[in-house]
């Protein structure tokens, strides 16, 4: 009875491992197609700690600034929470957010299927 | 319905534009209309509401507040028996210290990015959480920390500008590379106006609006009587019959019908 019982699981567990694997990389070409849509040259990675102060968001290409904004009023959001505040699609946000991720401006943080983006304010330095 | 408060930064692009003197005075006239008003001194630079309303010594400061090291609570402070016949006064003071100026123009990018956090915090602090109707903030001016800090956490910009040329085009500059950028509904008040009675017409408003391209929210006209006050008093409430006074409860009116 045991046994059936974990080989039941099994399919469940690889089944959400596979789900997870193409959220993440769709998140990736999310990532990858707003880079072609700017240009790399908006697309600096940064140090892994990169403050979002307001003259940092004064000198981001408007798209990323409106994200970014964003994110600094909502504290702590997901995509989807982001693109109600922007009025864009939840993909954009998405890419942006990652972005920003990448950029050392925001921090990602998953918990169960949802990705929570974050302004770091609290850690030293 | 639940009506929520608003945000309003009061900035310019020069000195001396009388920002102070309207922030204080558009509070007065806030609070003589019923509402509650919180008024808060974000010019580290060169802080003059503790001066300017008498107030000789606080426990706590902005500064301590923007520090993280208290609440913004312990920094409020009831200046509603100010106001005759009104709502409430609150304001919230920056140390005029030597030693606290020069503390607060050291900070790094990292400081002001909490700082920012904890300006965006008294959204649900103080509009949610206690009900303020308006909370005004008095900036530096320029291009500060400090005042950029104000306009993004702000729902209103209202710009104080004269009609001095450098101050003209510095002021429109501003309004493309800082107030747009950030998306924020600005509005200008062109004080200090000499002339006033000829350029109060209907052709200087349209003129005015024209060179800024953003709404015209009054025109001040330059009174000797703000000047003899010295700047230590709240002018609208010694003097509520002073054309000055009416011209703010206008704009305070219009700030109120577009709520």
């Amino acid at each position: 009875m045991a046994r059936q019982e974990t080989l039941g699981k099994k399919p469940l567990q690889i089944l959400e491992k596979i789900r997870e694997n193409l959220e993440k990389l769709n998140e990736k070409m999310e990532v990858m197609i707003e880079l072609q849509k700017h240009g790399k040259k908006d697309f600096q990675p940064l140090s892994s700690e990169a403050p979002l102060d307001v003259m940092t968001l004064l000198s981001m290409p408007d798209h990323l600034r409106k994200t970014a904004m964003a994110a600094c009023r909502l504290g702590r959001a997901t995509a989807d929470e982001t693109a109600e505040q922007t009025h864009r699609a939840r993909a954009v946000e998405s890419a942006y957010l990652n972005q920003l991720v990448i950029m050392g401006h925001l921090k990602k943080e998953r918990k169960g299927r949802k990705a929570y983006f974050y302004v770091d304010r609290e850690s030293q330095g | 319905m639940n009506v929520v408060g608003k945000i309003i930064a009061v900035h310019s692009y020069k000195g001396g534009t009388g920002k102070t003197l309207l922030s204080v005075n558009l509070a007065a006239a806030f609070a003589k209309r019923g509402k509650k008003v919180c008024l808060f001194d974000l010019d580290f630079r060169a802080p003059s509401l503790a001066t300017l309303l008498k107030v000789e010594k606080a426990d706590h400061w902005l500064n301590d507040y923007l520090n993280g090291t208290c609440e913004i609570d312990k920094v409020l402070m009831d200046l509603t028996d100010r106001i005759h016949n009104g709502g409430k006064l609150l304001v919230g003071l920056a140390n005029p210290s030597t030693e606290a100026i020069r503390d607060m123009s050291a900070k790094d990018r990292k400081w002001e990015m909490r700082a920012l956090g904890r300006l965006l915090a008294l959204r649900n602090s103080l509009l949610d959480g206690k009900g303020i109707d308006y909370l005004i903030f008095d900036t530096s001016p320029g291009l500060q920390y400090s005042s950029i800090n104000a306009i993004v956490s702000s729902d209103l910009v209202i710009v104080a500008t004269t009609l001095d040329r450098s101050d003209v085009d510095g002021t429109k500059r501003m309004l493309k590379e800082l107030y747009e950028l950030f998306e924020k509904k600005t509005e200008i008040i062109l004080n200090k106006v000499l002339e006033a009675p000829i350029r109060s017409g209907k052709d200087f408003q349209a003129k005015v609006k024209d060179i800024y391209q953003v709404p015209l929210l009054g025109i001040v006209p330059c009174f000797c009587d703000i000047l003899k006050a010295e700047g230590n008093t709240i002018f609208a409430e010694e003097k509520p019959d002073h054309p000055f006074t009416r011209i703010l409860d206008e704009m305070a009116n219009t700030i109120e019908k577009s709520t």
